[in-house]
């Protein structure tokens, strides 16, 4: 293999990491924050694809679909999580597990409702390739890349400057004493929801240009999802960039060595590290083993 | 003795209803034969799901390995029907054996979400890494390869009917017996609190490794006995998108009841049915109606049937006994 392809291999597992990173972020805090699996985080991701997919075919704007997809996907974890999550936190794992997948489902029959079975091709906003090293890659991936690392240091700041990240990360260790202090726990939830929700939505609009748009795109983004989180470990925001990091690397550069390894690997990935360390990458030392607690 | 006409009664009579709704009504034949089968995959489900309180999204990967076990026997090494539906057992047998260990010391989110992406990988390791045997998307098309077995010659439809039948009372017998059995109390118990049956000097993983192999060979039993049904078998038996049906029919029937699988597979294939002749997808309705069972009836069909029995017998039983010891209990507590 040429360092042509390898490095274009590199550029593009880190996009992909990005994508990961920002449709993964949400389901890690929320389950740090409410102990509950959010599987209709997808939903989201799809949305915010499907709106974005509408704006650009009819006002031709990529601009203007990612910020409308990102807000209307924001405010549809608003509503989901205000009528129906708010119901079941506290609950089983398991019941919470099943309520949200069907919640996924429902979303999935809506949107099929919607806009149909087909798949749908978003125009992508730029055709400008650059040259890194006499390599040409197309600019739209290096604003993927720019665009995650941008979410990343605004959830930093956000997390570490502001006093609504600081109630979120005491919330994460221990959401009873968080109430002790007399902050209210389901406003914090309420507002990571909204921007877990807007950020699998982010996600979704800039995955658009790259796969087809179709009701099943969060079906299959579940999947890398789950693996990018559980690796990272449930509840950790580092963890979860790492293993992004990490599973975009094995994605592209394992499918530019062999074709069928870009979808296989993540999965073989996640398989060792959980047979060798249970609780993921960082996760919380002995809660992933249900007899070791 | 009046014990084991207890267990042998209640599954008996089931399948004697089902035999006789399949004389009144011989039309409705083929769906008799697939909500059994269904049954018992969901049986694999509810083992997991009511009696041990753990969520797999994976099942079709179980079924699918169960359907190609039969359906490579039959299409490459052999003729025999019997023999194809005893490699789906062995192959569920097999792999419980080998993924159970892994899977089972798994906190319950980490179990569900590793069995989903094995369901994904099964997936691709049918549709393309296989396909020189699996023939990817085609299918596999086997039915002409079948051979009559004596007695029972079940490539006929009707024939088959009786031998799903046979299979299925079985079944359900040996489940019953289970459930009333040490090992389907300790499974409960599990359940409810597993340091305490670890602190009793119960092996919890031993319960747990054991109920997953239970499950995962009445999935494989189901998916030889689908392959033996259809006659081709091709991988989107085995798509993760599909991991919802089982487990809303599960909640739907009952989850931990004996004759809950049943109710949940007839209530589930029959909606399935109507609402399909209108909906191509009915995704939508798949989930908001595990929303309403989870939300409005958390027993489910049978547990609520239950519910009624044991309060009808309840109150002979009450008057027989005189000194309710449960009550007496709980008002000691309260002091």
């Amino acid at each position: 293999m040429d360092m042509e392809m390898l490095l274009r291999a590199v550029v593009f597992g880190v996009s992909t990491s990005g994508i990961l990173f920002l449709v993964s972020l949400g389901i890690s805090i929320g389950f740090g924050l409410m102990r509950i699996v959010n599987m209709e985080q997808m939903i989201y991701y799809t949305f915010g694809a499907y709106i974005c997919y509408t704006l650009v075919t009819f006002t031709g704007s990529f601009w203007l679909g990612l910020v409308c997809g990102v807000i209307l996907a924001a405010f549809l974890g608003f509503l989901v999580e205000r009528l129906l999550l708010r119901r079941v936190y506290g609950q089983e794992l398991m019941f919470t597990m099943v309520v949200t997948f069907s919640v996924f489902l429902i979303g999935i029959g809506i949107i099929q409702f919607v806009w149909g079975l087909a798949p749908k091709p978003v125009a992508s906003p730029t055709e400008i390739l650059v040259d890194i090293f006499d390599v040409s890659m197309p600019l739209y991936r290096l604003i993927i890349i720019g665009i995650a690392a941008l979410v990343y240091i605004l959830i930093q700041l956000l997390l570490n400057k502001t006093i609504i990240g600081r109630a979120l990360r005491a919330g994460i260790e221990d959401p009873d004493k968080v109430q002790g202090l007399g902050i209210n726990i389901y406003k914090i939830i309420t507002f990571t929801f909204v921007v877990a929700s807007g950020l699998a939505g982010l996600g979704g609009v800039l995955n658009g240009p790259l796969i087809m748009v179709g009701p099943y795109m969060g079906f299959d983004m579940l999947l890398y999802a789950f693996v990018t989180v559980i690796l990272g470990g449930l509840g950790s925001i580092k963890g979860t960039l790492v293993s992004a990091i990490i599973l975009g690397q094995v994605i592209s550069v394992g499918g530019t060595i062999w074709a069928p390894f870009s979808y296989l690997a993540p999965f073989v990935v996640m398989f060792f590290v959980i047979l060798i360390k249970p609780t993921g990458l960082f996760g919380v030392v002995g809660k992933a083993f249900g007899f070791e607690e | 003795m009046k014990e084991s006409v207890r267990i042998i009664g209640g599954p008996l009579l089931l399948v004697a209803s089902l035999i006789v709704a399949r004389i009144l009504i011989p039309t409705k034949m083929n769906f008799i034969t697939e909500i059994s089968i269904f049954t018992i995959y969901v049986m694999g489900c509810n083992l997991l799901y009511g009696y041990l309180g753990m969520v797999s999204f994976g099942q079709p990967f179980y079924l699918s390995v169960g359907a190609y076990a039969a359906a490579i026997y039959l299409a490459y090494l052999g003729h025999n029907p019997l023999v194809s539906i005893l490699a789906g057992v062995v192959m569920g047998l097999v792999i419980g054996l080998i993924f159970g260990p892994f899977f089972v010391r798994l906190r319950g989110d980490y179990f569900a979400l590793v069995n989903a992406a094995i369901c994904a990988i099964g997936l691709f390791v049918f549709e393309k890494l296989l396909l020189p045997i699996t023939r990817g998307d085609d299918g596999l098309w086997y039915r002409a390869r079948m051979s009559a077995i004596p007695l029972l010659d079940i490539r006929q439809p009707a024939n088959f009917f009786f031998f799903v039948m046979i299979v299925f009372a079985i079944v359900l017998i040996l489940f019953r017996y289970m459930d009333q059995s040490v090992l389907g109390v300790s499974f409960r118990a599990v359940k409810v609190n597993e340091r305490k049956m670890r602190f009793l000097g119960y092996s919890a993983f031993k319960i747990k490794w054991i109920g997953f192999i239970l499950a995962s060979m009445l999935s494989g039993l189901a998916g030889a006995l689908y392959a033996v049904n259809f006659g081709f078998v091709n991988p989107h038996l085995g798509t993760p998108h599909r991991s919802a049906e089982v487990l809303v029919a599960t909640l739907i029937g009952g989850a931990g009841t004996v004759y809950g699988p049943f109710f949940g597979s007839f209530a589930f294939i029959g909606i399935r049915d109507v609402v399909s002749r209108y909906i191509t997808r009915w995704e939508f309705c798949v989930g908001v109606l595990t929303l309403i069972v989870l939300f409005k009836f958390g027993k489910g069909i049978w547990g609520n049937i239950d519910l009624l029995i044991r309060e009808k017998f309840k109150k002979k039983s009450e008057m027989a006994r005189d000194g309710n010891v449960s009550c007496s209990v709980n008002r000691k507590g309260d002091q």
